[in-house]
């Protein structure tokens, strides 16, 4: 079987079908659930939005890839404007949500850079007094980490002493290039942390996907097939184990019955009827936007306020990392168009807290490569580099060949993770006007970057060029907060021990509706401050162990 | 003016010969900016609303009162002009850019930061984290 032909596998469920569990989205944590629940003999469908992704879209390897790209391919759903996504009213937040619906989810559009949170994530309480304790620690997480990483096939170089002692990567780091070693060069030099970047991209071809030939284009999806996402590595064996995947269905409510167990969901199909999928147990993995909009659109007459948010606690609480970028160009060549666009290098110095900065918690540097010419031209594209104040006149004409001459194919940017703290304000509602292409309300982002984040992101920036002018750094150019950054979407449903206080509990059961569960970032009391796919993988995948082996004494309708 | 002509004129306004680097219309034709307007026909009607041009403005001031009036109109002849432009092969030659190239590369390879000492550095500085409290 290979990965072109899975398209044509996987059925509906028969009409009044009642399967053991239905998962709606698949993305990184849905598709995780559908292969260990399916490989344990349970009858599962999948409800997807999206499509298979077809790799011949995917125009990296060709001369248009930057005109096609920053539309096609852009990750915020607003500007793709694919009728598979749902817009997002952008209104009233400082950070735009950036989400992908397909086979594979938002990963599809991800750099792949693969990092798991540190022991403090799970401890910011205790540690730093601020926010909240996970319910489980690091060391009960790391197992189903190393686990994931074999499933997904990641890279890199074991024995960071950020992180505490752990097996070794699947695979070998790939190669840094010369954008890394002048980011490590710079790090050096001010005596500060770095390591080689882990990713979740193999460097040796690994079952359906092919090893990493460096194309460089890993953010707008990987014409090699060699960039990790769950179409490639997960879906080949979940289907093969008897997992059902349905594409082009739009889950617009989880059913309930008289005794609040949910029943199933409704979803819309690709010709736009209504159809119902009976479940016995019903797993949300719609990410932290997706997630809280469905709860939220699913609680009827009884739950005017949402389904299992007796809390009040669905959507609230939104994280989304705010991001900032530095753009630093030297005066010899560096390549930076060559890949791996995730992290060739990457830096935990200033991860911890540190009282004496004036905020607290941290931050994760990444060392990525700065791209083609039409990027670095700041003329059109993300506009990362472009003032809002300036003249046309100063990205054309003999500017624009100076600009392009200094920093294409001489650049690298430092891209700076900032942990969000959790607060109520910043919250998934549902929109009062704007609605997706099956009429369904949009949801509505209320967020604000905090002033701790202003701080955290100010510090780093100051750091970061003193690094990057240690390495010999002729510009530099500085984004922050960037707008178009809202790739980690987290927080939005979050566990913990006490029902008034939360929406599910370790393990992902909604404390109102036992038999519903929710499985990706929505859950996490808090952010970290690195990129948290791995995270969201191994949370799923021990959710989904514990629901395996507590199947016989699961509450169903 | 035809919408050939206009463009030209555009284009060579927001990309002129500069060092090595030729102008727009000495690379690049009219029928080369369609043929990349093939690839992004949300970029279509923009574009011909942003040639219809006042004879009597200069290539600047049409693109000035584009960018205050208009910006899709502008957004879509730049980008156009600046993708087609940067997807000529003379262009890339002179600029030493092979596209988003293919590396083959040794997986197994030992790497210089292993043998140069500089990832001693880092691991001689000492432990990064903070234990889970009370384990």
């Amino acid at each position: 079987m290979n990965v072109e032909s899975l398209s044509e596998r996987g059925a509906r469920a028969r009409r009044d079908e009642e399967v053991d569990v239905a998962i709606v989205g698949a993305g990184p944590s849905g598709s995780v659930a559908a292969l260990h629940l399916a490989r344990a003999g349970l009858s599962v469908v999948v409800l997807e939005q999206g499509e298979w992704p077809e790799y011949n879209d995917y125009t990296g390897a060709r001369p248009e890839h930057e005109l096609v790209s920053t539309k096609l391919w852009h990750p915020n759903p607003n500007v793709r404007d694919n009728p598979n996504d749902y817009p997002v009213d952008t209104s009233t937040t400082d950070i735009n949500p950036l989400m992908f619906a397909g086979v594979g989810g938002s990963a599809t559009l991800y750099g792949a850079q693969w990092m798991h949170f540190l022991p403090s994530d799970f401890r910011v309480r205790s540690l730093d007094g601020v926010a909240e304790d996970w319910p489980f620690t690091y060391e009960d997480l790391l197992p189903y980490q190393l686990e994931i990483e074999r499933e997904v096939g990641v890279s890199g170089l074991a024995g960071d002493p950020a992180f505490p002692p752990r097996g070794p990567y699947p695979f070998p780091a790939l190669p840094m290039g010369s954008v890394g070693l002048r980011g490590a060069l710079g790090m050096e030099r001010m005596g500060w942390h770095w390591w080689p970047g882990s990713n979740a991209i193999p460097s040796e071809k690994f079952g359906e996907l092919n090893a990493c030939v460096r194309r460089g284009t890993c953010l707008t999806g990987c014409p090699e097939g060699a960039k990790s996402t769950t179409d490639r590595s997960h879906w080949p064996l979940a289907l093969k184990a008897g997992a059902r995947l349905v594409t082009r269905a739009r889950v617009k409510e989880v059913e309930t019955n008289e005794q609040g167990l949910a029943t199933g969901v409704v979803y819309v199909d690709a010709n736009g009827r209504d159809r119902r999928q009976r479940a016995k147990v019903v797993i949300l993995c719609a990410n932290g936007v997706g997630t809280p909009r469905l709860l939220l659109m699913s609680g009827g007459a009884k739950n005017p306020d949402g389904l299992a948010n007796s809390s009040g606690m669905v959507g609230k609480r939104l994280m989304m990392h705010p991001f900032a970028s530095i753009l630093a160009s030297y005066e010899d060549p560096l390549d930076s168009w060559r890949g791996p666009f995730g992290q060739q290098v990457y830096s935990l110095e200033f991860y911890e807290s540190d009282e004496r900065r004036g905020f607290v918690r941290g931050s994760k540097w990444n060392c990525m490569p700065s791209g083609g010419p039409v990027g670095m031209s700041g003329a059109i594209g993300s506009k990362v580099y472009v003032a809002e104040e300036g003249r046309f006149q100063d990205f054309w004409g003999a500017n624009l060949h100076e600009n392009v001459a200094r920093r294409f194919g001489h650049s690298l940017i430092w891209g700076i993770v900032g942990e969000d703290l959790p607060e109520e304000d910043n919250q998934v509602v549902l929109s009062k006007d704007l609605v997706d292409s099956d009429g369904l309300p949009a949801p509505q982002i209320v967020y604000k970057v905090n002033e701790n984040s202003n701080r955290l992101l100010q510090f780093n920036i100051d750091r970061c060029l003193e690094s990057v002018h240690a390495a010999g750094a002729i510009e530099t150019l500085v984004s922050t907060p960037v707008r178009e950054s809202g790739w980690h979407l987290i927080g939005t449903t979050v566990m913990g021990d006490d029902p008034k206080r939360s929406v599910v509990d370790q393990w992902g059961a909604c404390h109102d509706v036992p038999n519903l569960y929710i499985m990706d970032a929505s859950t996490f009391p808090t952010s970290g401050a690195t990129n948290p796919t791995a995270t969201i993988m191994a949370v799923a995948l021990r959710n989904t162990r514990r629901m395996i082996a507590e199947r016989r004494n699961q509450k169903v309708a | 003016m035809s919408k050939d002509k206009t463009f030209l004129a555009l284009a060579d306004f927001l990309i002129p010969a500069h060092g090595d680097m030729p102008a727009f219309g000495s690379v690049c034709s009219f029928a080369d900016a369609q043929k990349a307007l093939d690839f992004r026909v949300d970029l279509k009607e923009g574009f011909d609303r942003g040639l219809d041009a006042d004879p009597a403005l200069s290539a600047e001031a049409h693109l000035e009162k584009l960018n205050k009036e208009d910006g899709a109109a502008f957004s879509a002849v730049t980008t156009v002009a600046i993708c087609t432009y940067y997807m000529n092969p003379r262009v890339r030659e002179l600029l030493g850019y092979p596209g988003q190239e293919s590396v083959q590369y040794d997986s197994k390879a030992t790497q210089i930061y292993l043998t140069d000492g500089s990832l001693g550095h880092v691991l001689a500085r000492g432990r990064k984290y903070r234990p889970t409290p009370g384990l």
